[in-house]
């Protein structure tokens, strides 16, 4: 199109338009004149006119934009004032051009807004923008990346500041690296670096670049760059939290899992896995109840799980006896507990258990200890009861004898009395003999136990004592198996069975001939031992809470001193035995040795 | 008073039963004292002169602790026995224990026959003693 030219005089009256200018302008009304449409754009505008008649007076070139508009289409123009002079330089008027420049301006606000968009989003979104000129060198950064570099807006950055922005270090060497490489193989690159801005700010970003080709050739550099700080910090702190919440719930010494409601484990700690001899948490995820438990235990388990989770009410430590599929049962203290979602609904279990079996067992032992106190507490009442009387019987006996004696003035009744005496202190010595064994006994229970062979005991036991048993003519029978060995102290098997066969024959029926059966069988590793005699037998009704006590005797026999069966006993408690005694009067007695208790 | 012929001595202990003899024989009676080893030869003993109807002892020293029939069981055996006249037991015992004093009560109030109970060690009996259960009585 050609251009829109008018030509004014010196009083601002259209001389001639162009043939553009008519076109342009046609818009406004065809049939007006040309000052007719002066008129219009005076009246449009006053700045316009005002312009053009300074334009006369100064004799400047002006340009000048405005819109001309009639009451439907606005047109964008770009209008150059440019006087004419005579020869002499005297201005004779002005060629005015007009450009419609609608098009470029609309394009321009178009750019305007996304400029201011952009600008809105990147403030928004922190979102820079810089650019690298390869060939010039030169680098600029967008309002925002400046921002975020905490630098004023004029400031003029270059590669090497760029860089030197990142932290020293992995970020530093890595932008170098990316950059590098985009320039060389054209790479686009993206990477969350730390920067430390102007002001000493460390701040994560998010750098990306891509290079600009022209020609085939990288020509620039282009690229974002993302204030990702609070992100990045809120992304560490979360997975911090996280960390701190996994190291605290897989170092926990207690159990803990969630199941699904299907009661699928989904979770589970370092010592839910040991618990069931995991190495890797994946060997126990996915299974529930009846893969991990025998199904007994799994049917109580899982009705446990469902009641939980249908009533919403947690399960507070309870204690709980779990039998895993290997057979082994340990003692739990318990606690599970509903998850809800946001509609209230169950979705897991969550649980969490403590491995109480050192628990029990140190209650047990705890326990056991009790037991035993209390048996050596009623030992010791009953043995300071037995120390007493039996001392005071015979101080007694001296203190009555030596009052005898003061006043005694016959000699040879004073002889009796002193060899009266003589014999309570030899009984005197006798029982404190015997007394001193039971302590000893007693005391010794540390005394290393050995594996003895029973058979071979008896046979060294009898050999002693076969004179004794020729003499009373003993039926001797034993029937213990060669290899039957049981856990004890050697001294006090063969003492014990010294005594119970001395007793076989002390006690036996004045119109037969003794007969002494021994047997002995081994149950699991308990070992019952049989003593059994045709003697006269004891009543047991009678004296059978005597029978092992000391000095009891239930026989008019001179023999019976009353501690045999009493130090015996001692000894079968001592190695962790127990003895008992049935009888018959005139038919005989046996006596049953429990060994190996415990063992 | 009247006349202590017979008294018993049941105790296992051969030394007590010299004592007893010794502490008799200084208090001037003229009782015939017999020494039993154990409470089943003092009960035979007791019972054989009842089917005989012999007389029986006014007095008794009465062990506890002795072999085949001690003295809590001589006890319960003899109060059960049926005898007219009332007898002195003396229980001389070394025994300290709480249970003994209880069990001496109980018979004492089971019986119409006079138990004491005497703790050694003894050095002398007076004659009043064996004539405890005529002050009583």
């Amino acid at each position: 199109m050609p251009n829109a030219t008018a030509l004014l005089d010196n009083d601002l009256n259209f001389i001639s338009t162009s043939q553009g200018w008519k076109t342009l302008f046609s818009f406004l009304n065809e049939n007006t004149k040309n000052n007719d449409q002066l008129e219009c754009f005076k009246a449009n505008n006053g700045e316009w006119f005002d312009l053009l008649t300074n334009c006369l007076i100064n004799g400047k070139e002006i340009s000048y934009r405005c819109a001309v508009s009639d009451t439907t289409i606005l047109k964008h123009i770009l209008w150059t004032f440019k006087p004419y002079r005579s020869i002499e330089k005297k201005i004779l008027g002005i060629i005015v051009t007009a450009k419609d420049i609608s098009e470029t301006f609309e394009r321009e606000l178009q750019i305007e807004k996304l400029r201011t968009l952009l600008e809105t989003k990147s403030e928004i979104s922190k979102v820079g923008t810089w650019e690298y000129d390869l060939k010039s060198n030169k680098l600029s950064w967008s309002k925002m990346t400046k921002k975020i570099h905490e630098v004023p807006n004029d400031y003029k950055p270059d590669v090497d500041t760029a860089i030197e922005f990142y932290k020293l270090g992995h970020s530093r060497n890595k932008i170098s690296m990316l950059v590098h490489n985009s320039m060389e193989t054209g790479n686009k690159f993206q990477e969350r670096l730390q920067i430390v801005t102007q002001k000493g700010n460390e701040r994560w970003v998010l750098s990306s670049g891509k290079p600009l080709y022209k020609n085939g050739k990288i020509v620039k550099l282009l690229g974002t760059f993302q204030d990702i700080d609070e992100q990045v910090k809120s992304e560490i702190q979360v997975r911090e939290n996280e960390k701190l919440l996994h190291t605290l719930v897989d170092n926990l010494p207690l159990n803990v899992y969630i199941k699904d409601i299907k009661s699928r484990k989904i979770l589970v700690n370092k010592a839910e896995c040991d618990f069931f001899g995991a190495s890797n948490p994946n060997e126990i995820l996915g299974k529930n109840n009846f893969d991990l438990y025998d199904e007994e235990m799994a049917k109580i388990l899982r009705e446990e799980d469902l009641q939980i989770m249908k009533n919403q009410t947690p399960m507070l430590a309870k204690e709980e006896l779990l039998r895993k599929k290997d057979g082994t049962e340990v003692p739990l203290l318990v606690s599970k507990i509903p998850l809800t979602d946001v509609r209230g609904q169950t979705y897991a279990l969550l649980g969490i258990s403590m491995d109480i079996s050192t628990l029990k067992e140190k209650e047990h032992e705890l326990r056991h200890l009790i037991d035993v106190t209390s048996v050596q507490n009623k030992k010791l009442v009953n043995f300071a009861h037995i120390v007493s009387h039996n001392l005071r019987s015979h101080t007694a006996n001296f203190s009555m004898l030596l009052e005898f004696l003061t006043n005694e003035k016959d000699e040879s009744e004073k002889d009796r009395i002193v060899k009266m005496l003589s014999k309570a202190s030899d009984n005197l010595l006798g029982t404190l003999d015997n007394l001193n064994e039971v302590v000893k006994i007693n005391t010794n229970t540390n005394v290393t136990r050995e594996s003895i062979n029973l058979r071979a005991s008896f046979d060294s036991v009898h050999e002693n004592l076969i004179a004794l048993f020729q003499k009373n003519k003993v039926q001797y029978e034993n029937t213990i198996p060669k290899n039957l060995n049981v856990h004890g102290i050697p001294a006090y098997i063969e003492s014990i069975i010294l005594n119970l066969l001395t007793n076989a024959v002390k006690y036996k029926h004045p119109n037969r001939n003794p007969k002494i059966t021994i047997t002995a069988k081994k149950n699991e590793n308990k070992v019952v031992l049989s003593i059994e005699d045709n003697g006269i037998g004891i009543n047991l009704d009678k004296n059978g809470d005597k029978l092992f006590g000391m000095y009891k005797t239930f026989h008019d026999n001179k023999d019976a001193r009353g501690i045999g069966l009493y130090i015996s006993k001692n000894q079968i408690e001592a190695m962790g035995g127990s003895i008992i005694a049935c009888s018959e009067i005139n038919k005989g007695t046996t006596f049953k040795v429990y060994l190996n208790e415990g063992y | 008073m009247r006349d202590i012929k017979t008294i018993f001595v049941i105790d296992d202990d051969p030394i007590m039963r010299f004592g007893m003899r010794k502490m008799l024989s200084k208090i001037s009676i003229k009782s015939e004292v017999f020494e039993f080893n154990n409470g089943q030869l003092g009960l035979e003993e007791v019972m054989a002169r009842i089917t005989s109807n012999k007389v029986l002892p006014e007095v008794i020293f009465l062990d506890i602790n002795m072999p085949i029939l001690n003295g809590w069981d001589f006890l319960e055996e003899f109060i059960r026995l049926e005898i007219k006249e009332r007898i002195l037991i003396n229980i001389i015992t070394s025994s300290i224990d709480p249970n003994d004093r209880e069990k001496w009560l109980s018979f004492r109030a089971k019986t119409n026959h006079h138990i004491d109970f005497v703790n050694k060690p003894i050095y002398k009996i007076e004659l009043n003693d064996l004539h405890k259960m005529d002050l009583a009585s």
